[in-house]
Formats: structure tokens, sequence, C-alpha cells
């Protein structure tokens, strides 16, 4: 009983962070400025504040 | 805050695989924080946003009206324009824009960051950024 109950937790925590790692939030860039080619593997999204 | 040395650096660091966009996300209680995005926006207008964007960020708090024109100024930018711009809140509509994405997903701090969708806030060292670029380079094959 023990052991089903904590393979259940092992594998809702594996799903879990499954969960978290695939978490992403889609950014639309629009006409912002930006630098790098625009078909970069990667696209890194700033907000900043200059104060 | 903005967009700090690391980030800068991990740019450098992969100059063909990294595309980097910057969003304006005044906090409304500052006082310059909304004039000093439309001056951002000013000087892209006249093709030299970076050269702004790394002045403001030095210069940083000093941003009242009479500074940002300014550095508008130091920077060659047509000053009478510069400051129609930034006078008329000519991007208003852009920062507005900006301001509201950032509400939509949830953003309340700056700085915060996406690389390829995954939110990382606050300042972080120059390998944590990296452990996150080159997993997205594996992931994309790169």
């Amino acid at each position: 009983m023990m052991k089903k109950l904590l393979g259940c937790i092992f594998v809702l925590l594996l799903f879990g962070t499954a969960l978290a790692e695939d978490k992403r939030t889609e950014v639309p860039a629009g006409d912002s400025p930006a630098m790098g080619p625009a078909n970069a593997p990667i696209t890194i999204t700033l907000f900043i504040d200059f104060q | 805050m903005a967009a700090g040395p690391v980030v800068k650096q991990i740019v450098q660091a992969y100059p063909d695989k990294i595309r980097l966009v910057i969003k304006n996300y005044p906090y409304k209680y500052r006082d310059f924080a909304r004039i000093a995005a439309e001056a951002s926006l000013a000087a892209m207008d006249q093709g030299k946003y970076w050269e702004m964007h790394d002045l403001l960020l030095a210069r940083s708090p000093k941003l009242d009206r009479a500074s940002l024109i300014a550095y508008a100024g130091e920077l060659g930018l047509d000053v009478k324009k510069f400051t129609g711009s930034i006078d008329s809140g000519k991007h208003a509509k852009n920062i507005d824009s900006d301001l509201k994405l950032a509400e939509s997903i949830d953003l309340y701090n700056t700085p915060t960051l996406y690389i390829n969708g995954r939110q990382v806030v606050g300042e972080r060292p120059f390998e944590f950024l990296k452990k996150i670029i080159e997993e997205e380079l594996t992931a994309a094959g790169r």
C-alpha cells in the first residue's frame, strides 16, 4: 500500500516537473526594437524599465 | 532596471543564434520611466535605438525631459524632431500595447525576460542564462 502510494507520488512529481519545464509563454515581437537575425533559433524578449 | 550587462554578454556570446527583442514596461509610479521609453522609440525612428538604449541605462535615473533632449543631442539626433516626438507621446500606443501584453501574460516586474517563451524573472548570472540557451539550441538541433 505504502509502496503504491509512494509510486503515485513519484509519478505525479515527474509529471509536474515535466509540465514546469514545458511552460512557455507566447510573446509576439511585433515591431518592437530588436537586434540579431530574424531567423535565429533563440529569441530573448526582455521587458525593461529604464528608470 | 533594464537590459543588464548579463543579457548583453549572452547576446555577444551567441552572435548568430539570438534575436533580442525589447518591450517597454515603464513602472507607473516612476516619474520618468514612461518618457524614457518614449525617448528610446523616438531614437529608433532616427535609427539610433541601441545607442539611446545604452545611454539611458548608463545615465538612469537622470531621465527628466531636459536630460533626454540633451542625450538626443549627444547622439547627433534631429533634436527638434526628437523633442516633438516625446512631447506628443508619439509612441504611446506602442508602450500601451507592451503594457497590455505584459498584463496579459501576468508580468508585473522588471527585468523579466523570455527565452523562447521560457520565463526568467530578475537579474540572473551568466551561467544561468547560458544553461537555458544551450538547452534551447540542443532542442533546435543547432
